[in-house]
C-alpha cells in the first residue's frame, strides 16, 4: 500500500492540474472577453463608489457658495423741468390759471387774466416766478423744489428760501426769523437742517427704502458731474456700487444698486475643484455620484439578497416536498406575478411621502418592498431546478446510502442550484438598480439628502438644465449604464461559464 | 415463508403500482402496474440476473426492493428475514449500509459538485462506520479495491471517463460494506472492453467479500456470465426463474425462448433460429387479461386469454409461469418457490 502510494504520487497527479468545478467555471469565465469587460466595468464602479467616496475631500451634502453681483433697481431720478406751483395759504391758483400763466410767460407778457381776475408775474431769478393778483402774492412757480426734512415749512419760508437759492444768497429772513442757506441748498435754522432745495426728484423703487439726504447729495453730484457710477457707504456701513443710466426719452436716471451676495453655487461648471461641477443645491457632483453609487449598489445587493433568501427557502420547500406544499407556494408565486409592481411601489412611495418618513428609514422600507416583490422569479427557478435534480440518480444514490435529508438538501441539492442562482441574481441586480433609479427619479425612492443615481438625474426634468448643464445628468446616466451593462455582461458570462453547452 | 438464513432476500408477490393522475381534480384515473407480483428468493453470496425488455419493470423491482420508490403496493420484501417496509426510518437508515445500489448511468449518478473522495466517503462518515483516524486509509483501501488511485479523491466526476465513473459508483456502494447490491444495468452505458473490466471487478469483489448481487440487465450474455440464477421479467411479472444453466439451456416460457433466440452466436455457420415476437409490449397501465404475454405468444391458447397462470416449479429450482406447463408435475407441489 505504501509503495503503491509512492508510485501513484509520481503518476499523473503531478502532471494533470486538478480543477474543481468552481475553478473550471472561473477559467471559462475569464476566457469570455465580454464577461471580463463587464467585470472590469463593475469593479470600476465599485471602486468609484466605495473607495471614491472615502477619497473625495467633500461630503455628499456639503454645499458650496459663491459670491455673485446682484443688481437691483434702487432709485429712479427725474430732473424736474416743469414748473411746480406753490400756493400761499388761503389763496387759490387753479390749474386753468396755471396754464394761463405758462402761456403769458412763454409770450413774455407780464400780465394775464383768467375769469375776470388779472394776474401779474415777476421773475425773481432763474426759473422762479412770483404771481400776484391785485398786488397780493398769490403763488410762485419754480422748477426747483423745496423738500421738507421733518416739519412742514410755511409758504413764506419756502418762497424766501427759493429766492435766496436762485440768487445765490447764503441767508434769508422770513416771518421775522433768519435762515441760512448753504451751497448744497440746505435750509438751516439755528444750525439744524430743516429742508433743502433741489431740482431732482428721487423716488425709491423698492418699498421701505428710505433715501437719505447724504445719498441724495452723492447721487446729485454724480449726475451733475456725469459719471456713470459711484460708491456710497450708507449709514449702516454697507458699501455698494451704484450704476447710473440715463434714459434720454423719459429724461430720467435709473440707479442700479450692485450688491455682492453670497449664494449657493448652483450648476457651477466643472472646474479643478469640482471636476463635474455642482448640482442644483451647490453640492459637488462627483462626490454625490460616488455616494449615489454606494446607495444604488447597496440597495441592489440587499434587495437581491432578500429576494434570493425568500426565493431559495420557498422555492426549495416547494421543489423538495412537492405535492400540496408545492401547489400552495406556486399559487402564491402566481399571485405575486399578478401584482402590478410599479403602481404598488408608487402608491407605497407616496404613502411614505405622506407619513413624512425619515430618509434613512425610507431607504430601508424601499429595500424590503423591492425584495419582497422580486422573490417569486427566484423561487420559481429554484423550484424547477430542484424538481429536476431531485430525480437525478445521485439523489437516489444519496437516499440509498442513508444520508439524512438535511445533508441531502444542503450538500447535494443546493450546490447544484447555485450556478443558476448566481446567474439569476446577477441579472436581477442590474434590473433592481434600474428600478431603484426609476423610483428615485420619480421622487419615490431614495430621498434628499441621500444621493442615488436616480435622484441625481431628477434635475433633468427642467428642460433648461437638460440643455445647458450636461454635467448634471450625463455622468449619472453613464454610471447607471456602465453598472447595469456590467452586471448583464457578467451574468451572461457566468451563465455561459456554468453551462458549457451555452458556448457559441 | 420461513426465515431461512440461506436466503438474504426473499421477495413474495411484490407489487408496485404507480397512480395515473388525471381529470379536473387530479384524481387517480388508473394505475401503471410496473411490478405486478414478483416472487423469488436470493441465496447469500450468489448473483441473480434479472432480464427482460425495456419497460418490463426490472429497474422498478430493484428500487422497490431497496425501498427507494415510495411505498410498495403489495407483497413482501424480506431482507435477512426482516420486512423492509415495516422498518422505522431509523432502522431503515441502518439497513442502508447493508443493501446498496449501482446505477445504470455513471454520469447522472454522481453529484457534479462533490469531489470523488467525498462522494465515496460521505455515507461512511454519515453512518460512522470507521473512526476518523482510519477514515482516509479506509477510503483509500476501498478505492484501491475498485481500481481507483488515492489521488483521484480530490478530483471531480467530470474529470473521469465512463468506466472510471462506474468504478466510483461501485466504490461508493462498497464503502458501506454491504451484503447485498442491486446492480441496475451497471454496464449498459459502457463500451464492451470496459464492460468486461467492470463485470470482472464485480465478480472479484463478490469473491472477496461474499456479496450478493441482484444484477439487472437486458444484456443476456453478461447475465449468463455473471449470474448463478436468472429471472425473466415480462410486463411486471417474473415469467421464468431458475439456475442460469437451466434457463439458458432449457428455456421453458415462450417469452424466454423468444428472448434467448435473439442472442447472437459467434459462429457464422450457425443457423439462427430466431423467434420474432409480433407487436410491441402492451401498456403496463392496461395489461391484457389472463396471461399478460398472450397477445404476442406463439402458443397462445383460449385459456391464456382469461386465466392468469401461476408459478410452478418444473425442475428443482426452475420456476415458470405459463399455462403450457399446467399438466406438468410440480416438483415442489407448492405454489411458492421453495428449494
Amino acid at each position: 500500500m505504501e509503495n503503491k502510494k509512492e508510485t501513484y504520487s509520481l503518476n499523473d497527479d503531478r502532471r494533470v492540474r486538478v480543477l474543481s468545478p468552481g475553478a473550471m467555471v472561473a477559467k471559462r469565465f475569464f476566457r469570455n472577453r465580454l464577461a471580463v469587460v463587464g467585470l472590469i466595468m463593475l469593479l470600476t464602479m465599485f471602486v468609484f463608489s466605495f473607495i471614491g467616496g472615502l477619497l473625495s475631500p467633500y461630503d455628499q451634502d456639503e454645499q458650496f457658495y459663491a459670491t455673485t453681483q446682484q443688481q437691483q433697481e434702487y432709485v429712479g431720478v427725474v430732473r424736474n423741468n416743469d414748473f411746480r406751483y406753490t400756493v400761499a395759504d388761503g389763496m387759490e391758483f387753479g390749474s386753468a390759471a396755471q396754464a394761463q400763466f405758462l402761456l403769458a410767460q412763454g409770450k413774455g407778457e407780464s400780465t394775464f387774466s383768467y375769469k375776470d381776475v388779472t394776474y401779474e408775474w415777476v421773475e425773481e431769478g432763474a426759473d422762479l416766478y412770483s404771481i400776484y393778483a391785485n398786488g397780493t402774492l398769490l403763488a410762485f412757480a419754480a422748477k426747483d423744489i423745496v423738500n421738507e426734512e421733518e416739519a412742514a415749512l410755511p409758504f413764506s419760508v419756502k418762497y424766501e428760501a427759493l429766492k435766496a437759492y436762485v440768487n445765490g444768497e447764503t441767508s434769508f429772513t422770513a416771518e421775522g426769523a433768519s435762515y441760512e442757506l448753504d451751497e448744497e441748498g440746505n435750509i438751516i435754522e439755528n444750525g439744524a437742517v430743516i429742508g433743502y432745495v433741489s431740482r431732482f426728484v428721487v423716488r425709491s423703487q423698492e418699498n421701505g427704502v428710505v433715501i437719505s439726504r447724504d445719498f441724495r447729495e452723492a447721487l446729485e453730484d454724480a449726475i451733475e458731474t456725469e459719471v456713470s457710477d459711484f460708491v456710497y457707504t450708507g449709514e449702516d456701513g454697507e458699501t455698494y456700487t451704484y450704476e447710473i443710466t440715463y434714459n434720454a426719452s423719459a429724461q430720467n436716471w435709473s440707479v442700479l444698486q450692485t450688491k455682492d451676495t453670497y449664494v449657493y453655487d448652483r450648476y457651477a461648471s466643472p472646474s479643478s475643484r469640482h471636476w463635474l461641477g455642482l448640482d442644483t443645491n451647490g453640492m459637488d457632483m462627483l462626490t454625490r455620484l460616488m455616494y449615489g453609487g454606494r446607495v444604488s449598489l447597496v440597495i441592489g445587493f440587499i434587495v437581491v439578497l432578500i429576494a434570493a433568501f425568500l426565493g431559495i427557502i420557498l422555492g426549495g420547500i416547494a421543489g423538495y416536498f412537492g405535492r400540496w406544499v408545492d401547489n400552495l407556494i406556486m399559487r402564491i408565486v402566481d399571485i405575486f406575478y399578478c401584482i402590478p409592481s410599479m403602481p404598488l411601489i408608487i402608491i407605497l412611495g407616496s404613502a411614505m411621502d405622506n407619513a413624512q418618513m425619515d430618509s434613512q428609514l425610507r431607504m430601508l422600507y424601499l429595500m424590503l418592498i423591492l425584495g419582497f416583490l422580486s422573490w417569486p422569479s427566484i423561487a420559481r427557478m429554484v423550484r424547477g431546478q430542484i424538481l429536476l435534480l431531485r430525480e437525478q440518480e445521485f439523489m437516489t444514490a444519496a437516499e440509498a446510502s442513508g444520508i439524512r435529508a438535511s445533508r441531502r438538501i444542503f450538500k447535494h441539492l443546493i450546490p447544484n442550484v447555485i450556478p443558476q442562482l448566481i446567474v439569476i441574481c446577477t441579472m436581477s441586480l442590474g434590473s433592481t438598480i434600474i428600478t431603484e433609479s426609476t423610483l428615485s427619479f420619480l421622487g419615490l425612492g431614495v430621498k434628499f439628502p441621500f444621493a442615488s443615481w436616480g435622484n441625481i438625474m431628477t434635475d433633468v426634468n427642467d428642460a433648461f438644465v437638460m440643455t445647458h448643464y450636461w454635467y448634471i445628468w450625463i455622468p449619472a446616466g453613464i454610471c447607471l449604464l456602465i453598472t447595469v451593462l456590467g452586471f448583464n455582461f457578467v451574468g451572461d458570462g457566468l451563465r455561459d461559464a456554468f453551462d458549457p453547452r451555452m458556448k457559441r | 415463508m420461513s426465515n431461512n438464513t440461506d436466503y438474504i432476500l426473499q421477495v413474495k408477490d411484490l407489487k408496485k403500482y404507480f397512480p395515473i393522475k388525471g381529470g379536473l381534480l387530479s384524481h387517480t384515473v388508473g394505475q401503471v402496474k410496473a411490478v405486478d407480483g414478483v416472487t423469488f428468493n436470493l441465496k447469500r453470496g450468489t448473483t441473480m440476473g434479472l432480464v427482460g425488455e425495456s419497460g418490463c419493470g426490472k429497474t422498478t423491482t430493484g428500487r422497490v426492493i431497496l425501498r427507494l420508490a415510495g411505498e410498495k403496493t403489495g407483497g413482501e420484501v424480506l431482507f435477512n428475514g426482516q420486512e423492509v417496509y415495516d422498518m422505522s426510518h431509523k432502522q431503515l437508515r441502518g439497513l442502508r449500509t447493508k443493501m446498496q445500489i449501482i446505477f445504470q448511468d455513471p454520469f447522472s449518478s454522481l453529484s457534479p459538485r462533490l469531489p470523488v473522495g467525498e462522494i465515496i466517503g460521505e455515507a461512511v462518515r454519515e453512518h460512522k462506520l470507521v473512526s476518523k483516524a482510519e477514515f482516509n486509509d479506509y477510503i483509500d483501501n476501498v478505492m484501491d479495491h475498485c481500481g481507483l488511485q488515492p489521488f483521484h479523491k480530490d478530483r471531480y466526476p467530470h474529470e473521469f471517463s465512463g468506466g472510471q465513473r462506474q468504478r466510483i459508483c461501485i466504490a461508493r456502494a462498497l464503502a458501506l460494506n454491504p451484503e447485498f447490491v442491486v446492480c441496475d444495468e451497471p454496464v449498459s452505458a459502457l463500451d464492451v472492453s470496459i464492460q468486461a473490466q467492470i463485470i470482472n471487478l464485480l465478480k472479484e469483489l463478490q469473491e472477496q467479500r461474499g456479496l450478493t448481487y441482484l444484477f439487472i440487465s437486458h444484456d443476456l450474455s453478461v447475465v449468463e456470465h455473471i449470474s448463478d440464477t436468472v429471472g425473466v421479467m415480462y410486463l411486471g411479472n417474473l415469467v421464468e426463474y431458475g439456475a442460469t444453466d437451466d434457463i439458458f439451456k432449457n428455456p421453458l416460457h415462450p417469452y424466454t425462448k423468444a428472448l434467448f433466440s435473439a442472442i447472437p452466436v459467434p459462429d457464422p455457420k450457425a443457423k439462427m433460429n430466431r423467434i420474432v415476437l409480433e407487436g410491441s409490449i402492451p401498456s403496463p397501465a392496461n395489461p391484457p387479461a389472463g396471461c399478460k404475454f398472450h397477445t404476442r405468444c406463439a402458443n397462445c391458447m383460449e385459456k391464456c386469454k382469461h386465466e392468469a397462470p401461476v408459478q410452478k416449479e418444473i425442475e428443482p429450482g426452475h420456476y415458470v409461469v405459463c399455462h403450457l406447463y399446467d399438466d406438468a408435475k410440480d416438483v415442489s407441489k407448492k405454489e411458492a418457490p421453495h428449494a
